[in-house]
């Protein structure tokens, strides 16, 4: 179907595009790559009178060495941030979900920022991006602001962003030598998960020193498994050692139930990949 | 497709059941319709949706199938249109009272639905999340006040009085008011007869519903409300392809 008639306009910097938020208001509707905006607009379940494009605004592309983080700008593709050096370098997990977030067209399309900014509780990179506890920077006409992971994903597909503000860059706190995994499990390919776990893991002459978890689908937000992490602490990297601690993976959850599972499937489904993907990270 | 929902209320079947006719108490918990006109026991209004990317607004229309006071059972139909004219649905609720454990009332929501529509691109079936949140809200508003006791006697003083959110829409500019409703508000015990409401905007926004203060004396309209919203989440639901 096609969309109903809207303006369009594709700023070249973020007070550009902030102005004609604000400007324009609850008529405006801010894209990134368009792969979740897009089909909502095709099915007419929006019909936004402007269409704020960040597409043109470079210095929200890229990834960078900040230190004791990296920054990736909110407009990066996936498929960029998933093939970066110091992604894989320092945050590893986070590539390891871009490797299974939809299909190659998606991957070049989709940027990290717009997927993180949609919030769906079935979207790959919010776990990840919660279990290496990275930071929001937000931008709105009053300055910048940086959100912490744990109180950016507020409900279903709403985040800490205001109606008048922009997610510019993500801060992920380096994780370097950390092993990470990203177990997720579908019935069709390229699909969203049923559940699915990310799990980073610092192993010490075998034993589990500290141990990263975030679970999605589990709930209306990406969620982290916090048992399972301090029962993993100092535990043998083996599936032994592993095994107990994944047990715990559903506690306080509230998973759905819906075609491709109910909320019990989903919770074994929860304990049984956490597990596996405890055991990948680790190299076991 | 069927949804239930069931909540308890302190109070016997009789006493709810009068609440529930306190067009006060039932209208006021509802988030965000507008009803725009009513005709016996046939009603209109539209409602509008925030979800997320998701902004729809869909008109509906509904009847009062049956009132059963001795059964204390109401059962609404409703159907409703999205405004661009691309998808339908229909849905039938059934409300139903019982005497519960002690002297409480278990009260039974059934929304049975039905499409024509389009799907969406989501993750999963955020239909159960969506109306799980929104009925949610209407039966802890609803039980709350219901175990007001004497919220049907003096119901506006207790509605100035509570500093409850969605009340604040108490402070709508008395203009939007005509006045010779204005001098009516005060709900009666009974439902009043119909008369046409004024035409109010309202966005149903989950992350803060709203409340139409003008459909506070519209308890059918509500009930019609609550089947075309349930309309909405079916739609939204239809997204897991």
């Amino acid at each position: 179907m096609i969309p109903a008639q809207f303006d369009y306009v594709a700023p070249t910097s973020v007070e550009d595009a902030l102005a004609a938020l604000a400007q324009h208001g609850d008529d405006a509707k801010i894209i990134a790559g368009g792969q979740s905006l897009l089909p909502v607009l095709r099915m007419r379940l929006n019909a936004p009178e402007m269409i704020i494009d960040l597409g043109r605004i470079e210095s929200l592309r890229g990834v960078r060495d900040d230190g004791d983080a990296i920054v990736i700008g909110a407009m990066t593709p996936h498929a960029v941030v998933g093939s970066d050096p110091l992604v894989n370098e320092h945050a590893a997990l986070i590539a390891k979900a871009v490797e299974h977030l939809a299909d190659a067209q998606i991957r070049h399309r989709g940027t990290f920022g717009g997927a993180l900014a949609h919030a769906d509780p079935a979207g790959d990179l919010g776990a990840p991006a919660l279990a290496l506890g990275a930071e929001f920077v937000i931008q709105g006409s009053g300055g910048t602001r940086t959100v912490p992971a744990d109180d950016f994903f507020v409900d279903l597909f709403e985040t800490a962003i205001g109606e008048d503000e922009i997610l510019t860059e993500v801060r992920v706190p380096k994780h370097t030598g950390w092993g990470a995994h990203y177990e997720k499990f579908v019935r069709v390919a390229h699909q969203w998960p049923i559940v699915a776990v990310a799990a980073a893991v610092r192993v010490d002459g075998g034993t589990i020193a500290e141990a990263r978890i975030g679970l999605t689908n589990m709930g209306s937000t990406p969620i982290r498994a916090r048992a399972v992490e301090s029962a993993l602490a100092g535990q043998p990297a083996t599936a032994d050692g592993v095994r107990a601690a994944a047990e715990q993976a559903a506690e306080g959850t509230t998973p759905p139930s819906d075609l491709n599972g109910d909320a019990d499937y989903r919770r074994h489904l929860a304990r049984v990949l956490t597990r596996r993907a405890v055991l990948a990270a680790a190299g076991s | 497709m069927e949804l239930t929902h069931r909540f308890t209320v302190p109070a016997s079947v009789d006493e709810s059941w009068a609440h529930f006719n306190d067009i006060a108490s039932v209208a006021e918990c509802f988030p965000g319709a507008t009803v725009t006109s009513v005709d016996g026991d046939e009603f209109s209004g539209s409602v509008k949706v925030k979800l997320g990317p998701i902004a729809l607004v869909y008109n509906g229309s509904g009847t009062f199938r049956e009132k059963d006071e001795a059964a204390h059972r109401f059962v609404v139909e409703a159907k409703g249109r999205d405004k661009r004219g691309t998808g339908t649905a229909g849905a039938t609720v059934t409300l139903t009272m019982g005497a519960g454990a002690g002297s409480a009332t278990d009260v039974e929501v059934v929304t049975d639905l039905s499409i024509t529509g389009k799907p969406a691109q989501f993750g999963r079936g955020v239909m159960q999340d969506v109306s799980d949140k929104l009925l949610g809200q209407f039966v802890d508003c609803l039980e709350q006040r219901l175990s007001e006791p004497s919220v049907t006697v003096v119901p506006d003083e207790k509605v100035a009085e509570t500093p409850s959110e969605p009340l604040d829409r108490q402070g709508l500019p008395e203009t939007t008011v005509p006045k010779h409703l204005a001098e009516e508000t005060v709900p009666t015990p009974t439902p009043a007869a119909p008369r046409p409401a004024p035409p109010a905007d309202d966005s149903l926004d989950l992350g803060a519903a709203v409340l139409p203060v003008l459909a506070r004396t519209y308890w059918k309209q509500a009930a019609g409300a609550l089947g075309a919203l349930l309309l909405l989440w079916w739609v939204i639901s239809r997204s897991r392809r």
